[in-house]
Formats: structure tokens, sequence, C-alpha cells
């Protein structure tokens, strides 16, 4: 029978949203087949942070201030080990930065099948199919070892699960794993950076060349407050020195998953595109009629954006006004 | 300071990809060396020049990858490249192992100080050999690396995390993949490229494969084409995101 343990991610003592997501997915899917779940957490917890995961099974707890900045070599030991302990016949990972960068890792210690990626995200398909070259082909893999890493994206994580039961926490003893001279130690992270990222939001308003300026950025910002959403960007806009790198969206940049993404002033290049393949509604806002991005895009206004974004403010505000 | 740094080619428009019978086709396909291997191989060079004394390997696990990838490494300023023949690689753990095995026979006992390679290759975007390859050298791995400053004894990195940007301190040996930020790659030009042709281009073998952990078992063409509904004005663009539910997240 498959148990599963899901590596929670935590963020300045919270859970992150793509953990909670995944844990609460697994635990559905899992409720289904009668298997069971487990999660690890590292680094110090504020007491509500648990309060958004639901089902059965045990969270792992390792306190320690020093699992709140974990290595990936670190956490590989800790992982493993408890993947050994306690059987574990998958381990889902959320595909956040740290994520992506751990799952290989423990895919090569132990000896485990990585499904990165996989379109619908189920946990019980024999095949995983996923995008590549660019979003132009779905391809699919089938795992052979007997231990499976899953990677997972906001995308599949929407569906929402409630119960009435509730993990249970139990402290876990990380102190074996540390090692004297680590040799590779993550020191710091300057925060301050307080944006939502782009590959969490739900909305996203992203401009290109077209833009014509860094100030015209500003308009964008506006739009994205005023929705809750947030600004991405074109490796065009990016190259410019417009916005930084952490922006980019496609190929060389981040895949995003939002509800809605808005494209202003973007081309619509294949490698802009290949960021796209999860977005679920696509504006595009760009004076060529003929510009490719019109043909991803489930909406378009033809328009300078310089005109279009400004009256779409207006507009928004005002339906927002009347509701 | 040695330095190992894994190149591999990728497709320069992925749209010259065809799928026949669920099968891919890159016969149309012309190759490009993955920007994050440029990246990886521009670092190492820097460290070339900083370091003297260094040496700089850039290895290819691609039974296609044809010598025009590594003359290309050799161009940019490698010391030799390898090119390390198998039978198709399956998957990134095949392909780790491969990278692995050839630079314990380049190498010896004395594994490198480094080995760098791309964040990513472009065409299947895995991101695992870097952290593959890792495990089976058995040294650290610090991936997605955009800043690096390295001393004798030390290096200190930056890449972005989730949260913004981290800081990572490490001691040799290590296994780091580059990301886009780290540097801007040389171009070469012909006399580069005459000298390439003098420096040692070695073909090893590989010996046999492991079992892949995952396998290819087939490909369909994706078309991204959605019929667009072309609206006159924002205000109208407004209302139809209102009445789709896209505004809940918006502002009171
Ligand atoms: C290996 C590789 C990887 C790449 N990775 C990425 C990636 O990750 N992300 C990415 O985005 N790109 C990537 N690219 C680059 C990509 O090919 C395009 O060059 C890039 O996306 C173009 O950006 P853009 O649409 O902002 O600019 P452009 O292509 O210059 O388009 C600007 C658009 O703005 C419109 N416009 C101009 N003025 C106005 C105006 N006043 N009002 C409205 N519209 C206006 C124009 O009609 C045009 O359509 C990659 C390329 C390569 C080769």
């Amino acid at each position: 029978m498959a148990h599963y343990l899901v590596f929670l991610e935590q963020r300045g003592g919270c859970i992150s949203k793509v953990s909670v997501d995944t844990w609460n997915r697994v635990q559905q899917q899992a409720a289904q087949e009668g298997e069971s779940v487990s999660g690890f957490v590292g680094g110090p917890l504020k007491p509500t942070a648990l309060g958004e995961l639901y089902g059965n099974g045990t969270i792992y707890h390792a306190q320690d201030e020093a699992l709140s900045l974990p290595s990936e070599t670190l956490l590989c030991r800790i992982l493993s080990a408890l993947v050994a302990e306690e059987g574990c016949t998958g381990i889902v990972i959320g595909a956040t930065a740290a994520g992506r960068r751990l799952a290989p890792y423990l895919a090569e210690t132990l000896h485990a099948s990585l499904l990165g990626g996989c379109a619908g995200g189920s946990l019980h398909s024999e095949l995983c199919r996923r995008y590549i070259y660019s979003g132009l082909v779905l391809a699919a893999y089938r795992p052979e070892a007997s231990i499976r890493i899953f990677l997972q994206g906001r995308e599949q994580s929407r569906r929402s699960f409630f119960s009435t039961d509730r993990p249970h926490c139990v402290s876990f003893d990380a102190s074996p794993f540390f090692v004297p001279h680590e040799n590779l130690l993550i020191r710091s992270v300057t925060s301050g950076n307080s944006r939502k990222s782009i590959a969490e939001s739900a909305i996203i308003v992203a401009g290109g060349r077209g833009m014509g300026g860094k100030d015209q950025f500003v308009l964008l910002e506006e739009l994205a407050s005023l929705l809750g959403g947030s600004v991405g960007a074109s490796r065009s806009a990016v190259d410019e020195g417009w916005r930084p790198h952490s922006d980019q969206i496609g190929q060389t940049g981040k895949a995003v998953a939002p509800d809605l993404y808005i494209a202003c002033g973007i081309s619509g290049a294949v490698q802009h595109l290949a960021g796209l393949s999860s977005a679920r509604t696509v504006v595009a806002v760009n004076s060529d009629p003929h510009a490719p991005v019109f043909d991803a895009a489930d909406y378009g206004i033809v328009g300078d954006v310089r005109e279009v974004i400004p009256a779409f403010i207006g507009a928004v505000k005002e339906v927002l006004q009347k509701k | 300071m040695n330095i190992a740094v894994c190149i591999c080619q990728v497709p320069d428009l992925p749209s010259a990809v065809a799928v026949v019978d669920g099968s891919l086709d890159l016969s149309r396909v012309a190759w490009v060396m993955n920007p994050y291997d440029e990246y990886a191989l521009e670092e190492a060079l820097r460290l070339k020049e900083r370091f003297p004394g260094s040496a700089v390997i850039a290895l290819a696990a691609a039974p296609e990858a044809g010598k025009e990838l590594l003359l290309k490494a050799l161009a940019m300023g490698a010391d030799r490249a390898v090119e390390v023949c198998s039978s198709t690689l399956q998957d990134s753990f095949q392909t780790a192992w491969v990278l692995a095995e050839a630079i314990g026979n380049i190498y010896g006992q004395e594994l490198p100080d480094l080995v760098l390679c791309g964040r990513e290759s472009l065409d299947l975007q895995n991101a695992s050999v870097p952290a593959m390859l890792a495990g089976m050298l058995g040294m650290p791995f610090a991936g997605s690396v955009t800043a690096l400053r390295a001393d004798g004894e030390s290096l200190e990195m930056e890449r972005e995390g989730d949260d913004g940007l981290e800081t990572l301190e490490a001691l040799y040996p290590l296994v780091i993949s580059a990301e886009k930020g780290l540097n801007i790659p040389r171009k070469t030009g012909i006399r580069q490229v005459m000298e390439a042709r003098k420096k040692p281009l070695e073909i090893v073998q590989a010996s046999a494969l492991p079992d892949p952990l995952v396998r290819f078992a087939g490909a369909e063409p994706v078309s991204l084409k959605k019929a667009c509904r072309f609206v006159e004005t924002p205000s109208e663009l407004a209302g139809l995101l209102y009445r789709g539910g896209f505004f809940k997240t918006a502002q009171e």
C-alpha cells in the first residue's frame, strides 16, 4: 500500500501556500485509495502554522533554527532517513525554487523516479505527461523505480479539500543529521522582498518591450495592485533593465499558473508562451493585430498600451464600485 | 583549480521539433549550446583566468552531440573537450551516471574542485542532471547560482530563492548549476575557432548503462492556439472579466 511523505516548506514560520495545497491534495487522493500520508517540516513555526492542513497522518516537526534555511544536502539526509524509516513509496514536493533543487538530489540518493510537472497531478496515473520543448510537445514518461518523487506546481493544487480530521504533529529530532563542518551553508536571505512571488499569483499583469520604458510599468503596478495580483515581464523587458530577472516569465524565466494573465505589449514569442501553458485565461493588449500573442489569448484588445491600460484601470475601478 | 564543465546542446528553435507517430523527430533541428551551459563554461573560464595553473575540461554526454558543440567549448577557452559515447540516454539519471563515470575516469581519485553545469537544459527542462551528478560524485550541490566569488579556500554564492536573494557559503569540492545573470558569455571569433582545432578533443566510451529511473513512453504535438475573442473597449473587457469571476481578489 502506498505511503506518502509530503515535504512542507515554511516561510517565516508559516507553511507556504504551495505546500498547504500539496498536502491537502495528497490527503484527498490518498483517502480515496485508503493510503496513508506523513509530512515533514523544519524550523520554528508559529502556533497557527498547521491550521490549514486537513486530513490524517503525522507531521514530523524539527524545531531547529538551522532548518529554516536548510541546504539541499541537509534536507536530503533528513528526508531520505524518514523515507526509509516510514517505508514511504511516494514523496511529494511543491515545485518552488527550493523544491526543484531538492527533488533530483533526493531522487539520486533514494534511487527514485522523479516525476516533475505532470499534467493532472494524479499520484495514481501510470504515466506522467509533461510539456517539453517550450510547451510544443506533450511527452509521457513511465516511472521505473519503486519509490516515486512527485514535484507539483500550483496549477494542480486548486481543488480544495476539507475534512474535520487534522493531522497530528510530532516533534522530530534532527540533531543526528547535522554534521560539525557542513561544507555548504545558506547564510542569509535578504527578504524585504515582500512582493508576492509571481509563481504563486492568481492574477499576473505582464509587460513587454511594447511598454516602451521602465516608467510605464507604474501603470502595470497600479493595475496589479488594484486586482490583487503581481507584475511579470517578458525577457525583452528584463534585458532592457526595466524589471528584475525574477519577474521574467517564459522558458528561461518562471512558469506561472495564474487564473488570469494580462499580457501588455508582449509579442508572444514561443519562448514566452512556454511559461504560460498553465495559465487559465489569457488577455492580450497589443497595437499589432497580427501579434502572435493573440493566437494564445482568450481575449484581445488591439491598441496602444499607453491608452488602453489607463482606460482599463478606470473601467475596473468603475466595475468594482458598482459591486 | 581543476574544473569540469558539463555541456549539452538544445534545438535553436523548438518549433523545428516534430512528432511522428508518437516519436520525436529531431531531423530538422539546428543545434546550439544550451544557454545555461554557456554561463557555466564562462564562469569556469573566468576562474581559470583568476587562478593560474587551473584547467577546464568540457564534457558532453550526448551520442549525437557532434564535434561542433565541443569545438565551441574549446573555442571559448576550455583546455580539453571530452565526448562521452553511450547507447541512447533514457533519462537524467543515465545522463548524470555517464558524466560521473567520465569524471571519475578523467580525474581518478582526486575529484575536480568544481563541477559546473547549466541550471537546466532548455529542451526537456528537467533540471535534474546537476543535482544527480553531485549525489553520484558525493559532492554538495549549489543550484541556480547567479553570482560567485571564489578564493583558494572557499566560495560565496548568491541565488534567487523563493523569498528573495540567498547567500551561500561553501568549501571545495562542489557541484554548481549556473542560472541566467551569472555572467555574459564571451563571443568567439575565427581565430579562437582555428585555435580550438589544435586542442585535444577526445571521444570516450561509457560502460554499460544502469537501468533508467524514468522511461520515455511517447509524445504528442501541442497546439498553443486559442480562439481569441477581440474586444473593442477596455470597459467591455472589464465587464467580461468581472462576470468571469476574476476580480474576487481585487481591492474593495
Ligand atoms: C533560448 C531563448 C530563451 C528565451 N527565453 C525567454 C523567456 O523566458 N521569456 C521571454 O519572454 N522571452 C524569452 N526569449 C525571447 C523571446 O524569443 C522574445 O524575444 C521575447 O519574448 C520578446 O519580448 P517582447 O514580446 O516583450 O518584445 P517584442 O518581441 O519586441 O514585442 C513587443 C510587442 O509590443 C507591441 N507593442 C509595441 N508598442 C506597443 C504599444 N505602444 N502598445 C501596445 N503594444 C505595443 C509590438 O506590437 C510587439 O508585439 C527567449 C529567446 C531565446 C532564444
